[in-house]
C-alpha cells in the first residue's frame, strides 16, 4: 500500500486543478474525503522518498577529480593576483562560475557573485536615504548589504557575472565599481578582488559592447569550454587544475626580465606604443596604449615569478593589447631567450645552440652579424668553429647562409680556418639544391 | 646507423637540400620550413605533417623523388600547417556534425586544392599526382571551406584515395603520430609565433609572395568575421545604446520607491526602437544582396524589441522616395533605381520622417558623397564590396580610390 502512496498523492494534487473554479457546483467537502488514506502516510513517505533522493544525489555528486592543466584557469588566477580588472568573455553555462568558484577556494577568498542583470543601478551607484534634514545635511547615498559584508571582511573574491545583459545604465553603474572599487558612499579594500563576465557580442541578446576606453582597461580572457573535460566530468572525474604558486626568490628576477622585455620591444618597434582598433572586427577587444602595456608588463612579471608557461603568457598578453602586438611580445620573447652571440663567440666549443631549426638559424645570423660589426680575426675563426659545430649537431641547410655571409667577411691576410671542413656537408647540400632550382626553373619555363 | 628491414636509409642530405632549395625561393616561408622537424617514419606513404609541427618522412619516398619535387612537398606541407588546416578541419568537421575517415579523406583533398593552385612553379616542380581543383572541376583560388561544400568522393576522385598529408592536414590522428607529448613539438604559443613571424614577413615585403599567401597573411590573425554577425551587433548596439529608446525618467515612481519613503527614484522606461533603413539602389548592388541584408536589419531590429512596422525602408539612388514600413517582409519592398547614387538626399529624408528614427542603417557599396557632418542619430553602414573584393584594386584606373564613408558611422563589409 505504501509503494502506491506517491501516485495517490500526486493525482491528490493534480486533481483539484481542473475543478478550481467552482461554478460545477460539488460540494467542496468531497475533496478532502479521497485523500484519507494517503494522509495516513504522509508523516513517513515523503521523508522517505526525500531520503532516497537525497541518496541519489549524493551518488551523482560523488565524482573524482585529476589533476590536468588548465592554462585559461592559470591566467585568470595570475590576472587575479596580479589585481587587474579581468573581463571573462564566454557562452552561457560552459562553467565560469564553477572556475570561479576553484579560484576562490584556492586563494582562500570568500566568493561573492552579483548577478549585474537583476540590479538596479542604484544599488550599485548606493540607494538615496532621506535624513533628516537633506538640505543640511545631504543625502547619503547607502551601499548594498553585501558591499558592507565584503569591506567588513576586508577581502573576497567579487564575480560580476551577466555584465552584458544588464541595462546600459546598470553597466555604467557597474563599470564604476570594477575600475574605482566603489559602491555607493563604501570603497572596496585592496584585499577584494574583482572579476566580471560578459556573454561574446555575437551571442549577446542586446549586443552591449565595451568602448574602446573600457576595453582598454580589462584584461580579456576568453573561456571556452574543453569537450573532453566535460565528457570526462559527467562521467564523473573533473579536472583540478594546479594553481601557479610565486616563488618568493624570483621576485626582482621577474621584474628586472618583464622591464627589459616591454621597453625593448617598444623601444624597438614606437610604432606599438598606442594604436587605437580600427576593424569593426576588433571593436570591445583589447588594444595597445601605455595603460595596457604597463598591465603586461605586470602580468609578466607575475608569470615569470611564478614560472607560467608561454601559452599561459600568451593568453593574458594578447588579452592586455590584443592579437597583433602581443603576438609580436611573444615573438621578441622569444628572440631574448636566444643565447647572446658574443657568449657563443667567447667559447665556441661549449656553445649551447638551441634545437628548433628557425631559432637556430636566427642565432647563427646574429652571430655572423655581431662579427661584421666588429671583424676581428679571432671572432671570424669562433664563428667558424662555432657553424661547423652546428653543422655537427643539426641541419646542414641552415648553415648555407650564415656561412655564405662569413666567407665574405674574409680580409686578405685571413687563412681559412681548418674547422670549415666540417661544412663540406652544408656545402653539397647547398649545390644540390642549386642543380635542383636550375631543373625546376627549366620545368617552369618549359610549361609555359 | 643500422639499416632497416625494408633496406633503406632516411637521405637526410637528399632532404635538406630539398628545404634549402624551398627557402631560397620561397625566402617568406624559411622560418617556417626551418621550424618543421623532420622525423624519419616508415608508416607514412610519402610525407606527412602532425598539428606539432613534426613532418614526418618516409624514407623511400625521398629514394624516388627528385629535389625539386621534395623542395614542393616541402612547401605544400608547411602550408597545411601554416593554413591551420586541421584546426579548421576540426571546427568544420564539428559544425557540420562529420565524421570518419572518408570525410577527413574529403578534407585532405580540399586542403590540398586550395594550397596546390598557387604554389608551384617559379622555382618548385609540382609533385606527381599533386591534386589541383581543376581536376574536380573546381575554380581556383578558393578556400578549403568553400571546395569541401562543392565535391563529394566517387569514382572521379578514387585516384586521390592515397592522399594523406597526415593529421596536420586534416585534424585525425594517424598511427605514426608522436602525439602533443613526443619530441620535439612546438606548443600552441610557439605555432603562433612562427606563423606570425611568416605572415609578417609577407605583409612587411610586399610584392614578392603571391597574392594567395598574401591575403593569407592579413588575414592569419584577424579571420575575417562574417558579416552577419558584425551588422547584427552594430545595428543591436546602436539600437540599445544609452539614450536609444531605453531610459530612466522621472514620469512614473520607481517600483522601489516605497523603500525609500520621501525619496524619488527614476524608473526604467523604453520605447521601442526605431531604425530605417536606406538602400542604395543604384545599379552595382545586387538584389540577392540586398534582400539578405534587409531581412538580417528587420531580424536584429525584432530583436532588439522593435516591431516590424517600426522599421523603415528607404530605397534611395540620386533622388530618394519616401519611407515605407517594412510590413509585408522584405519581398514586399521595391527597390526602384538604378545609376548614379547620391546618398545625401536619403539620409535628409530618412531624418525628415515622423517619428525620427533611433537609427539610420545604411546598405551602399560606397560609391557615393557622404553627408559632411554627423546626424543626429546612430549610424551603421552596411557596405557591399566590389565584384572584386579580394583586392580593392581596380585595373582600369590604378589612382582611383572612392571616398570611404565618414569617421562617425559603424561600418560593416558585407559578403
Amino acid at each position: 500500500m505504501s509503494a502506491y502512496a506517491p501516485l495517490a498523492e500526486t493525482t491528490l494534487s493534480d486533481a483539484p486543478l481542473p475543478d478550481a473554479p467552482p461554478s460545477s457546483g460539488t460540494p467542496l467537502s468531497e475533496s478532502p474525503g479521497t485523500p484519507d488514506p494517503s494522509d495516513a502516510h504522509a508523516p513517513s513517505a515523503p521523508a522517505s522518498r526525500l531520503d532516497l533522493s537525497g541518496e541519489l544525489l549524493a551518488l551523482l555528486r560523488d565524482t573524482t577529480t585529476a589533476p590536468r592543466p588548465d592554462p585559461q584557469l592559470e591566467a585568470l588566477t595570475l590576472a587575479v593576483s596580479a589585481d587587474l580588472p579581468v573581463l571573462l568573455w564566454g557562452e552561457p553555462g560552459i562553467g565560469k562560475t564553477a572556475a570561479l568558484t576553484q579560484l576562490a577556494t584556492t586563494l582562500d577568498l570568500p566568493l561573492t557573485t552579483v548577478i549585474a542583470s537583476v540590479h538596479e543601478p542604484s544599488d550599485f551607484s548606493g540607494l538615496p536615504v532621506i535624513g533628516d534634514d537633506p538640505a543640511e545635511n545631504g543625502v547619503p547615498m547607502a551601499p548594498p548589504d553585501w558591499a558592507v559584508r565584503l569591506v567588513r571582511a576586508g577581502r573576497g573574491l567579487l564575480f560580476l557575472d551577466e555584465l552584458s545583459t544588464a541595462p546600459p545604465a546598470v553597466q555604467a553603474a557597474l563599470l564604476r565599481l570594477v575600475l574605482e572599487r566603489r559602491v555607493g558612499a563604501l570603497r572596496l579594500p585592496p584585499g577584494v578582488r574583482i572579476v566580471a563576465a560578459a556573454n561574446p557580442r555575437s551571442s549577446a541578446a542586446d549586443g552591449w559592447e565595451l568602448s574602446p576606453p573600457l576595453a582598454n582597461r580589462f584584461v580579456h580572457l576568453q573561456w571556452v569550454h574543453d569537450t573532453d573535460v566535460v565528457v570526462r566530468g559527467l562521467g564523473g572525474i573533473w579536472p583540478r587544475a594546479t594553481l601557479p604558486v610565486l616563488d618568493a626568490g624570483r621576485l626582482p628576477e621577474a621584474v628586472a626580465f618583464a622591464r627589459r622585455a616591454v621597453c625593448g620591444l617598444l623601444g624597438a618597434r614606437p610604432a606599438l606604443v598606442h594604436r587605437l582598433p580600427s576593424g569593426e572586427a576588433q571593436r570591445g577587444g583589447a588594444w595597445p596604449s601605455p595603460r595596457s602595456w604597463d598591465m603586461t608588463l605586470c602580468l609578466t612579471a607575475f608569470a615569470t615569478a611564478a614560472g607560467a608557461s608561454r601559452d599561459v603568457l600568451s593568453m593574458l598578453v594578447r588579452g592586455t593589447v590584443g592579437d597583433g602586438p602581443g603576438l609580436e611580445f611573444l615573438a621578441y620573447l622569444d628572440r631574448m631567450d636566444l643565447p647572446d652571440p658574443e657568449d657563443l663567440l667567447a667559447d665556441p666549443g661549449g656553445a649551447e645552440l638551441p634545437e628548433r631549426g628557425d631559432l637556430r638559424q636566427a642565432t647563427l645570423d646574429a652571430v655572423v652579424a655581431a662579427v661584421r660589426t666588429r671583424p676581428e680575426r679571432g671572432r671570424w675563426d669562433a664563428a667558424w668553429a662555432l657553424l661547423a659545430r652546428a653543422a655537427e649537431t643539426g641541419a646542414p641547410d641552415l648553415l648555407v647562409v650564415p656561412a655564405t655571409t662569413l666567407a665574405t667577411l674574409r680580409r686578405e691576410d685571413w687563412e681559412v680556418p681548418v674547422s670549415i671542413e666540417g661544412l663540406a656537408g652544408a656545402v653539397s647540400v647547398s649545390r644540390r639544391a642549386d642543380r635542383a632550382k636550375v631543373r625546376a626553373l627549366d620545368v617552369t619555363r618549359a610549361g609555359r | 646507423m643500422n639499416v632497416p628491414p625494408s633496406g633503406r636509409v632516411l637521405d637526410t642530405g637528399k632532404l635538406f637540400a630539398a628545404r634549402l632549395q624551398a627557402a631560397r625561393v620561397r625566402p617568406y616561408l624559411a622560418t617556417a620550413l626551418f621550424a618543421l622537424r623532420p622525423v624519419e617514419s616508415r608508416g607514412v606513404p610519402t610525407m606527412a605533417v602532425d598539428p606539432y609541427w613534426r613532418c614526418y618522412v618516409s624514407p623511400a619516398f625521398v629514394d624516388r623523388t627528385p629535389v625539386e619535387e621534395l623542395a614542393g612537398v616541402w612547401v605544400h606541407e608547411v602550408s597545411h600547417l601554416l593554413r591551420d588546416h586541421h584546426g579548421r578541419g576540426d571546427r568544420y568537421a564539428h559544425r557540420h556534425q562529420l565524421s570518419g575517415p572518408a570525410e577527413r579523406l574529403r578534407m585532405n583533398i580540399a586542403a590540398d586544392c586550395e594550397i596546390n593552385d598557387d604554389i608551384f612553379g617559379d622555382g618548385l616542380t609540382a609533385p606527381e599526382g599533386a591534386v589541383r581543383p581543376a581536376s574536380l572541376g573546381l575554380e581556383d583560388g578558393e578556400l578549403m571551406e568553400d571546395y569541401l561544400r562543392q565535391f563529394r568522393l566517387g569514382p572521379h576522385t578514387a585516384h586521390l584515395a592515397w592522399l594523406e598529408c597526415g593529421s596536420g592536414a586534416d585534424g585525425l590522428p594517424r598511427p605514426w603520430d608522436l602525439g602533443p607529448d613526443g619530441a620535439h613539438g612546438l606548443s600552441s604559443q610557439e605555432r603562433d609565433a612562427v606563423r606570425f613571424r611568416v605572415a609578417q614577413g609577407i605583409v612587411g615585403r610586399p610584392g614578392s609572395a603571391p597574392a594567395g599567401w598574401r591575403r593569407w597573411a592579413e588575414e592569419a590573425f584577424h579571420p575575417p568575421q562574417p558579416w552577419r554577425e558584425l551588422l547584427g551587433a552594430a545595428v543591436r548596439s546602436a539600437a540599445s545604446a544609452p539614450g536609444t529608446g531605453e531610459d530612466y525618467v522621472y514620469g512614473r515612481p520607481a517600483r522601489r520607491s516605497a523603500a525609500v519613503p520621501g525619496a524619488i527614484l527614476p524608473s526604467l522606461r523604453r520605447r521601442p526602437t526605431r531604425v530605417v533603413v536606406v538602400i542604395d539602389t543604384s545599379g552595382s548592388v545586387s538584389d540577392a544582396e540586398l534582400g539578405s541584408a534587409l531581412l538580417e536589419v528587420a531580424a536584429i531590429s525584432r530583436a532588439v524589441g522593435g516591431r516590424r512596422d517600426l522599421v523603415g525602408v528607404l530605397p534611395c539612388d540620386a533622388a530618394a522616395g519616401r519611407v515605407r514600413p517594412l510590413c509585408g517582409g522584405a519581398e514586399g519592398v521595391e527597390l526602384l533605381g538604378g545609376g548614379g547614387t547620391d546618398l545625401r538626399t536619403g539620409f535628409a529624408r530618412a531624418l525628415e520622417s515622423r517619428p525620427r528614427p533611433d537609427v539610420v542603417v545604411m546598405l551602399t557599396d560606397g560609391q557615393t558623397p557622404w553627408p559632411s557632418r554627423r546626424p543626429p542619430c546612430r549610424t551603421v553602414v552596411g557596405l557591399f564590396g566590389r565584384v572584386n573584393r579580394r583586392s580593392s584594386y581596380d585595373e582600369s584606373d590604378p589612382d582611383y580610390a572612392p571616398d570611404g564613408p565618414p569617421a562617425w558611422a559603424r561600418v560593416v563589409a558585407i559578403g
